[in-house]
């Protein structure tokens, strides 16, 4: 049988040569999962994961691999700077660690943090589990181009018991050229360690760019995570993100996600909550507009006893935009005492957007809190007529609502000026 | 070791199997086989087989095309595996398409003792009873229909009420125009296989602005062996026509697998009003998850008409695997569709079940509400679909889905999928899944009530939503049968 030309994307993607690493285990780890995205492409809706994501139009795009350019494309690190974040910082551009505008001089104790790049010249065996992993699923084509050809990324370490006061920045920055970025995230919090981290994607400019990542983060016994995702990237940016967290023992997680930029978005977020009272809690908006499509793919894995898990994700479409969500909540055999709960709840502003919401229950064992809900709507008009009445005019109550619809994500953000500032990138981004 | 001690206890051993095989034969009442001269097609199919079908039938030369066209896709088609099933291949060359009793009665008076007996056995009024039952009946057999009662009084109110073999000859017009119109044939794998092969089912046609003067239903019997029933049934609700249907079905207890694949296809016009009603009792295997049926079924109903309504009430307690959505495209301004569902599974029942919602018209509105319960090792799925569509302006849809669980080796799971074109639309969705709380039984224990009484007066109370929303004596009926299906699911 003849084989269809591969699309341009794939093409150009599977041209890009696999980064040298003189490690024998990482070489066959990245081409065995290149001849795996060769042998199945890109996803079609058919796969259930991309029922409501088209691939059909980025796959007609071909981007070049990397930027030769990275390190002196010109980037304004003051505009990098969020409120009540301030210390370690770690930079990329187009993919490529900067130097010149992290901060990485006075890490605190118990922290080790550098980029992959730096990591895979020393040691690299602590890695080797995480970047040897095969990607076989359907579905799961952008794992297998960032575990073939990304060469750098954040290594991030905290030490058993130590807490790190200060939070640490991860700037993924996109600059000016049409190009394909990837980068490859590890983190590992060491039994009872603490630590908060803000993730930020902030490119610039209308360059069409690709961007892949994978992050990698444990939670061994009792560690506590406090998470920000800050994703304002620009129009031109088509994002694919997968994060895997697993939580152990008595492990917290907290992820406040906000899905704000960015052309094609998608983000895998897969939770295992594999250690007995593991605790993970989920909190996020997305507000594509204009020809945005923001897609967030939630699965939670309850597999130990009494594990917890909440999620409240909030969804405005406005324009011509697209919002897809699914939240996943499987509760395996044996893991008694779950209490899983999730809701949804999503406003269409405009006749031409759209949103598509999945919540799943897939529970296997009884001993089992489990709930889920997901509405599509409109705003309230009753509380649009009660503050109608004390005289305020349509469009401001409305704005008023909307604003407060959103924000209520992130109500328990406890770091309060950096919650004022995303509050106040939510509200900007409302029509008004 | 004492002999006598080790013969006693063996003996207690024996006779408690003994109460557990008599219990265990309780429970599928239906189970029977009846002896009766049957008369059939060979396993097998190809185009052949589906002329020979179409001839015994004495179809017109179109039914035949129309059969083969739908075959022909057939051929095309992949077989589906997205549902979370855990089934053995089917070999469609295996079994026979045709079967059915030799002797054919012209009327209900010649109709086979041994076959009213059979429906006597199940409760179904066919003869003298039925004058006091009130409801129509249309038994069907194996492939044909056996008999329809009340033809008389229902010819006088215009209602139409046969079988499907004979709305083909007798009234072609009305079935060509809508056949297929709901549920094309290449629609999905097994829609398409039964548009080839469909053998009988019932018609139903209530003209403009009548009120059927009473319940219609079908009892559906699969007898024979190594045989597929692939019933169709086609239900026409002119204008202002109200219409209550009724759906039963059992099958006898072996240890092989029988295929059901049909398909069900309702039409109501300008403020009509359709209501659906299904006790699904097919052979469920037995407790280690020998036989039963599969039950792989695609119902659709479309509101045509503007103020229409249509309503699907279920309750599924048969079938080895059930696969199926009752579904109802919302097409006229301000229809209704709701779906009522009550699925339990026991031992290895698997059941995929739910609905969708096609919201294309103003102001339409949906009700979905499912309740799912599992026990033993089964699995049971909701899946469903609710979708505005741009034009749904104002439309509004309410769901709610609930299951529980009775054990540790089942599964629950809810997948449901919202598509929202409109900003005007309101969707809601809700669901929980528990177990029988402790409280709840304590609370009964404590008053004396025994454990398997307090399960299932809990799981009465947990269904009473659905159990509202079905005729009097199917609800009644519905209840007994979610206790039986439970017995032996607690302690």
């Amino acid at each position: 049988m003849n084989q269809p030309a591969p699309l341009p994307l794939v093409a150009s993607l599977l041209d890009a040569p696999l980064p040298p690493s003189g490690i024998a285990w990482l070489d066959t780890a990245r081409q065995e999962n290149r001849a795996a995205f060769a042998a199945a492409g890109l996803p079609d809706t058919k796969v259930e994961a991309w029922k409501y994501t088209a691939l059909r139009g980025l796959g007609q795009r071909s981007f070049a691999n990397g930027d030769a350019d990275a390190q002196t494309r010109a980037v304004d690190a003051s505009a990098l700077a969020l409120p009540g974040v301030a210390g370690v910082r770690l930079v990329f551009v187009n993919g490529a660690f900067r130097a010149d505008l992290s901060t990485l001089d006075a890490l605190p104790d118990g922290l080790s943090l550098q980029p992959l790049s730096l990591a895979l010249q020393g040691d690299a065996e602590p890695l080797r589990f995480a970047l040897s992993r095969h990607y076989r699923d359907a579905g799961d084509a952008f794992a297998q181009v960032n575990a073939a050809i990304a060469s750098d990324g954040v290594v991030l370490r905290v030490a058993a018991h130590a807490r790190i006061e200060q939070p640490v920045q991860l700037v993924f920055a996109g600059a000016e050229a049409e190009l394909a970025w990837h980068a490859r995230n590890v983190i590992e919090l060491g039994e009872g360690a603490e630590l908060s981290l803000v993730e930020h994607y902030a490119s610039r400019g209308d360059a069409a760019q690709l961007a892949t990542l994978v992050s990698d983060i444990e939670l061994r016994d009792g560690a506590q995570l406090h998470h920000v995702v800050l994703q304002d990237a620009a129009i031109g940016t088509n994002l694919i993100r997968r994060s895997s967290l697993h939580l152990h023992a008595r492990a917290q997680a907290t992820l406040h996600v906000l899905e704000l930029g960015g052309a094609l978005v998608r983000h895998d977020l897969r939770a295992e909550l594999i250690g007995d009272d593991a605790q993970l809690h989920t909190r996020g908006v997305f507000m594509p507009h204009g020809r945005q499509h923001i897609d967030t793919q939630l699965a939670i894995r309850h597999q130990a006893l009494n594990t917890t898990s909440t999620s409240h994700w909030r969804g405005v479409a406005n324009d011509r935009a697209r919002g897809v969500f699914r939240g996943a909540i499987v509760v395996a055999p044996g893991a008694d005492g779950s209490d899983a709960n999730l809701s949804n709840k999503n406003l269409l502003l405009s006749p031409s957007a759209e949103i598509d919401t999945k919540p799943e229950l897939e529970i296997y064992a009884d001993e089992v809190q489990a709930a889920h809900g997901a509405t599509v709507g409109q705003l309230d008009e009753r509380s649009l007529f009660y503050l109608r009445s004390r005289g305020i005019p349509l469009a401001e109550a409305r704005a008023l609502l909307t604003a407060a619809f959103c924000r209520a994500v992130l109500d328990d953000l406890p770091n309060a000026a950096l919650r004022e500032h995303l509050s106040g990138l939510l509200v900007a981004q409302l029509p008004t | 070791m004492n002999s006598m001690i080790n013969d006693s206890s063996s003996a207690t051993a024996l006779r408690d199997n003994a109460d557990v095989a008599e219990a265990l034969g309780r429970t599928y009442s239906a189970g029977f086989i009846t002896e009766i001269e049957m008369t059939g097609l060979p396993p097998g199919l190809d185009e052949g087989t589906i002329r020979a079908l179409s001839a015994v039938k004495h179809e017109p030369e179109w039914m035949t095309e129309w059969r083969l066209e739908a075959y022909r896709h057939w051929l095309t088609m992949p077989k589906p595996d997205w549902a979370k099933l855990n089934i053995d291949p089917i070999d469609y060359q295996a079994i026979s398409y045709y079967a059915a009793p030799k002797k054919q009665p012209k009327s209900l008076d010649e109709v086979d003792p041994a076959l009213l007996e059979t429906y006597e056995k199940l409760g179904v009024p066919l003869h003298e009873r039925a004058a006091l039952a009130g409801v129509a009946v249309d038994a069907v057999f194996d492939s044909v229909s056996v008999g329809t009662t009340f033809r008389k009084q229902l010819a006088d109110a215009g209602v139409l009420f046969c079988s499907m073999s004979e709305a083909i000859r007798e009234y072609p017009e009305i079935v060509q125009k809508y056949l297929g119109s709901v549920v094309p044939t290449g629609d999905n794998f097994f829609a398409a296989l039964n548009s080839a092969v469909f053998s009988d089912g019932s018609f139903v046609f209530i003209p403009k602005g009548v009120r059927c003067p009473m319940e219609l239903s079908t009892y559906f019997r699969i007898n024979a062996q190594n045989t597929g029933q692939f019933e169709r049934t086609l239900i026409v609700a002119e204008e202002g026509a109200h219409v209550s249907y009724l759906e039963g079905c059992t099958a006898p207890k072996r240890d092989e697998n029988q295929l059901h694949a049909a398909v069900v296809e309702l039409v109501a016009l300008e403020k009509a009003q359709i209501k659906y009603s299904t006790v699904q009792n097919w052979y469920p295997g037995d407790e280690n998850g020998v036989g039963g049926i599969y039950n792989f079924v695609t119902k659709r109903g479309d509101c045509r008409g503007d103020d229409s309504k249509i309503c699907w009430t279920q309750v599924e307690t048969g079938s080895a695997i059930t696969w199926k959505y009752p579904s109802v495209v919302l097409r006229g301004d301000r229809s209704v569709g709701e779906f009522y569902s009550v699925a339990l599974t026991h031992h290895f029942q698997q059941a995929d079940t739910g609905t969708k919602m096609i919201h294309l018209g103003k102001h339409t509105k949906s009700k979905i509400v499912s309740k799912g319960i599992s026990a033993g090792r089964s699995s049971n799925s909701y899946r469903g679909l609710v979708k505005m569509e741009k034009g749904a302006e104002g439309a509004r849809n309410y769901t709610q889905c609930d299951s529980l669980l009775i054990g540790k080796k089942c599964g629950a799971h809810t997948f449901p999928y919202m598509e929202v074109k409109n900003p005007t639309a309101i969707v809601e969705h809700e669901a929980t899944t528990s177990k029988i709380s402790d409280d709840q039984m304590f609370y009964c224990r404590a008053r004396g009530i025994p454990e398997e009484d307090a399960v299932s007066m809990i799981v009465d109370g947990f269904c009473k939503q659905v159990f509202r929303e079905l005729p009097m004596e199917f609800a009644v009926e519905a209840k007994k049968l979610l206790e039986v299906s439970l017995e032996g699911a607690v302690g």
